[in-house]
């Protein structure tokens, strides 16, 4: 198997499946628990996520292009330009937002109302859940799945955007 | 005419001998037989009476366990064989009767269920013990290859059995880990540096890969120079040895390390890292 010095990407298969997890699981961790939802590359590059210090170790670019593209395939990763440069980054897919969001509003009976982007986020009301705090680009592609099962709109609403639920 | 031991009446005289000796063989030997019933019967009075006493020390204690086995060792029964052999195989051909009957009392009517799991229940406690071995066994195997230390497989079981199960020791451990491999599991139970590797997966290891092996205890991880200075082989057998392991997936391989490349293996950390972080770290670090 032919292998570049700077590949530090297991040579076994089974063992580099592993490996591609791990970093995935990884990478979502971190950016939930650092509350990151987008980054470019060179970011991480440098960030303790790829490049551990303490350890003298750091992930290649081309290795990192591959995890990432690993969680693009999962769906929870979206590449924010054509250049591959910035991406955005989701610990939960949006499907997985959409389907909370969308059980808070049943359970709150607010079916057929209409909310601002901010007020879903940021709102008193939504203080006890866990999509509080969403950033918008995530929170817009959760409320687009939603709206492709016919859940939920996007409509505009004064100064910004809002949805509404069915 | 008195000559002695010659003549019809001779002959007579010890064919009426040699029926009486015949005779009194068989009376005796009838005699030891009714002798040895009576003892068995008392024997067993007696076991039931230690079983129903002891059935529940047997499955929460781990000490008692111990010095049970070594009492039935003591004794040449294996309470977890499927018929339990008595220290006098000669027995059998002097007293066929009397060895038929000993064994149909320890096979019981039952075949493949030993007399002794049935009374203490202790073969019940070694094949679910088994049975999770298993289980850990194949939930570690991404992680490590199927090689596990001693250690953590305790800690993994013990966990599972959660806080109010039976106690488990390492060698109730290492009996399950001994039945399984003789019902060719695949199971194997490799020394290393003053504990054990318990192989799940059998991959194919051979002395100089076990070796190796014991070389990464220390570290968790090997090098080429460190197999060529500790062991005196050539670079191309220490090479094939780290192949092999990496092709069996217990050993990922480490390229920015200083120097030389480093054959990590997951199946030694748990020892080294426990040391530096704490449970949860590791819990989080990992898939």
């Amino acid at each position: 198997m032919a292998m570049s010095f700077e590949w530090p990407l297991q040579p076994n298969v089974d063992t580099r499946q592993k490996q591609l997890a791990a970093w995935c699981s990884l990478v979502l961790s971190f950016c939930r628990l650092h509350k990151q939802s987008s980054m470019t590359v060179m970011e991480a590059q440098e960030s303790p996520l790829f490049n551990n210090v303490k350890l003298q170790r750091k992930l290649p670019v081309e290795s990192i292009q591959i995890v990432l593209e690993e969680l693009r395939k999962k769906g929870n990763l979206e590449w924010l330009d054509k250049s591959k440069s910035s991406f955005l980054i989701m610990w939960r897919r949006p499907e997985e937002w959409g389907k909370l969001i969308y059980q808070w509003v049943s359970r709150s009976g607010q079916n057929n109302s209409v909310f601002t982007l901010y007020e879903l986020t940021n709102g008193e009301d939504t203080e006890d859940e866990e999509f509080h705090g969403l950033d918008e680009a995530t929170l817009l592609r959760a409320l687009q799945a939603l709206q492709q099962e016919h859940k939920a709109e996007i409509i505009t609403v004064s100064d910004g955007r809002g949805v509404k639920f069915f | 005419m008195h000559r002695r031991g010659v003549g019809a009446g001779a002959i007579a005289k010890k064919k009426l001998a040699e029926a009486k000796y015949k005779e009194r063989g068989t009376v005796l030997a009838e005699d030891q037989l009714a002798q040895m019933s009576k003892q068995l019967d008392m024997f067993k009075t007696n076991l039931e009476e230690f079983a129903s006493k002891h059935k529940q020390e047997i499955r929460k204690n781990p000490e008692f366990r111990v010095q049970f086995q070594d009492m039935c060792a003591t004794i040449g029964v294996d309470p977890l064989a499927c018929v339990s052999h008595c220290a006098r195989p000669e027995m059998t051909f002097r007293l066929p009767a009397l060895w038929s009957r000993l064994t149909l009392f320890f096979s019981r009517s039952y075949p493949g269920k030993g007399f002794w799991s049935e009374m203490l229940g202790v073969g019940d406690f070694y094949y679910e013990l088994g049975v999770q071995i298993i289980e850990v066994c194949l939930a570690l195997k991404h992680r490590n290859g199927g090689l596990i230390t001693l250690e953590e497989l305790h800690q993994q079981v013990l966990k599972g059995r959660g806080k109010f199960a039976q106690d488990v020791s390492q060698d109730d451990l290492i009996r399950a880990i001994k039945k399984l491999k003789a019902l060719g599991t695949g199971f194997g139970i490799i020394p290393v540096g003053g504990t054990y590797l318990i192989q799940s997966v059998p991959a194919e290891l051979n002395m100089d890969h076990t070796v190796v092996l014991q070389l990464a205890e220390k570290n968790g991880y090997v090098t080429v120079s460190e197999i060529k200075a500790s062991l005196k082989w050539e670079t191309e057998r220490a090479r094939q040895v780290l192949e092999h392991l990496l092709k069996e997936g217990l050993a990922w391989l480490d390229l920015q390390a200083p120097g030389e490349a480093h054959y990590w293996l997951p199946a030694l950390f748990t020892d080294l890292y426990s040391q530096e972080i704490t449970a949860e770290e590791a819990r989080e670090a990992l898939p």
